[in-house]
């Protein structure tokens, strides 16, 4: 047995996770008319100026806007060691990385290196703020689990993408003889396979057991998983630093990598299907959703390794990691995280009765028809690059889930902000 | 509604944020001299926010099976 005490201050305030939750869905959106005011199908081809800039909309203004919101308050709540000076922390990454999301994306559509350059250093302002008070904070932590490895992991990976990310956009930008598809390579492969995959490994130990009712994850499964991830990952870069790498080497370091994923996605179903309580929660669907895309994302990916000249394998691969796994968890995961938040920040805040319930905070209908919604986002997603007309659908379904999205997290502020009210408190 | 008014409470199994309302419920009516023992599935980092604004001082212990035991009592 261990004894523990802890007695520092835990909980930041509910504004700074909201603040970056409300911005999200207007990255949905914007990436959506992206689709929508372009000149051809943009899945054609994967290099169009609109795919790569309605790409960046969903990457760096929904989820890292989401993951890095969310990480102010996982790291207190599941490894006890809250964001240092998260108020100063918040507005170092909250103002650059909204600018820098918003510019990034116009730099491509509008072919403005200017925008480019302008966005490139506030992003790096806003990782750099966030990745330095993460690290800090990781170290100070009390807790020595799976989880803080995988979070630590996964802000690595966030580093060394962010750093290829910058050099990109910088030579995007000036127009610098670089190796465009290594970097590239390296790029995507640490940002998706790193940091938003090691990412929702380790929070996932937590939330699915908590939140689902289920047991916990094997602990072989759990302290090994995510070390193994990263090590194949940086496998994989040292193998792009090969003049010419053997397509075999590709074919092992690849297979690995999603050979491991599936793990992760097989152990979480199969710990869904013997959850305590088996109620139909919206929350649950989009976390199966989710681990379903992860496995026919690897599926799709291997396949595009024995089919190498068939472009539209690995386009379908990315959108089914994209919107099938990562966004469908984020989505999952706000609708569990927003109503505990208000609920909490009012509990604590001494209003002793009538703080709703959480499953009235967010009404389960609209979670229900976000979760259809997105289904279909999918589905067209993945013909999109055959169909020109999927691709209308998705750019039709994103618009209506940024708007679905933006008007449930007002409910749940405006829930919060009546109930104080009420009981003449104060919004921190 | 108050689950449990005796000084032993068993939270595990319960989806968030059952532990910390049965909790806080018990704590109500913790006699002064009086500790709460927890048994909890894991370790509740924001609970700690609420006993310490609520004059609480804890002790954790990490079980051998994953779960943990809290003891609470009022801060002197």
């Amino acid at each position: 047995m261990k004894i523990i005490s802890l007695n520092t201050e835990q909980a930041p305030p509910i504004s700074v996770p909201m603040r970056f939750f409300a911005a999200a869905p207007l990255f949905l959106l914007l990436a959506a008319l992206i689709l929508m005011f372009r000149a051809d199908n943009p899945f054609a081809n994967i290099h169009s100026p609109a795919l790569l800039a309605a790409t960046h909309c969903i990457t760096l203004g929904f989820m890292a806007m989401i993951m890095l919101g969310a990480m102010q308050q996982i790291l207190p709540v599941v490894i006890g060691s809250p964001m240092l000076a998260s108020r100063l922390t918040v507005w170092l990454t909250f103002l650059p990385l909204l600018s820098g999301a918003l510019l990034l994306p116009a730099g491509f559509m509008l072919s403005k290196p200017v925008l480019i350059n302008l966005a490139w250093p506030l992003m790096g302002l806003a990782f750099i703020a966030f990745i330095s008070a993460s690290l800090i904070s990781l170290a100070l932590s009390p807790a020595h689990n799976a989880t803080r490895t995988a979070i630590l992991l996964s802000i690595l990976a966030l580093s060394g993408a962010i750093v290829l990310g910058m050099l990109l956009a910088h030579g995007y930008a000036t127009g610098s003889l670089l190796p465009y598809d290594k970097l590239a390579t390296a790029h995507i492969s640490l940002a998706l396979g790193g940091w938003v995959l090691l990412l929702i490994v380790g929070v996932s130990y937590q939330v699915v057991p908590m939140f689902q009712l289920t047991p916990n994850y094997p602990k072989w499964l759990a302290s090994g998983l995510a070390p193994a991830i990263f090590i194949v990952l940086l496998l994989n870069l040292l193998t792009l630093l090969l003049e010419s790498r053997p397509y075999w080497l590709a074919i092992v370091t690849q297979g690995m990598f999603w050979f491991l994923a599936s793990c992760f996605a097989l152990t979480t179903l199969n710990l869904q299907s013997k959850r305590r309580r088996r109620v139909a929660d919206a929350t649950l669907s989009f976390f199966r959703l989710g681990m379903m895309g992860l496995m026919c994302a690897a599926l799709f990916a291997l396949a595009a390794l024995f089919f190498p000249d068939t472009d539209h394998l690995g386009t379908v691969s990315a959108v089914l990691f994209l919107l099938g796994f990562a966004m469908s968890l984020m989505h999952g995961m706000l609708y569990k995280i927003v109503p505990f938040l208000v609920w909490f920040h009012l509990f604590r805040g001494g209003v002793k009765s009538g703080v709703p319930n959480l499953k009235e905070i967010i009404p389960e209908t609209w979670k229900w028809r976000h979760l259809w919604l997105h289904r279909s986002t999918l589905l067209a997603a993945i013909f999109a690059s055959w169909w020109n007309a999927a691709a209308w659908v998705v750019a039709f379904c994103l618009l209506m889930e940024g708007l679905l999205l933006g008007y449930a997290l007002l409910i749940a502020i405006s829930v919060y902000r009546r109930t104080l009210e009420r009981i003449g408190g104060d919004s921190p | 509604m108050c689950a449990n008014m005796a000084h032993e409470l068993d939270v595990r199994g319960l989806p968030p944020p059952e532990p910390l309302e049965h909790i806080m419920c018990a704590l109500q009516t913790l006699p002064v001299d009086a500790y709460l023992q927890v048994h909890i599935d894991r370790e509740p980092y924001p609970l700690y926010d609420v006993l310490r604004d609520g004059g609480f001082d804890w002790q954790t212990i990490a079980q051998s099976d994953g779960s943990f035991s809290i003891r609470i009592s009022r801060s002197v």
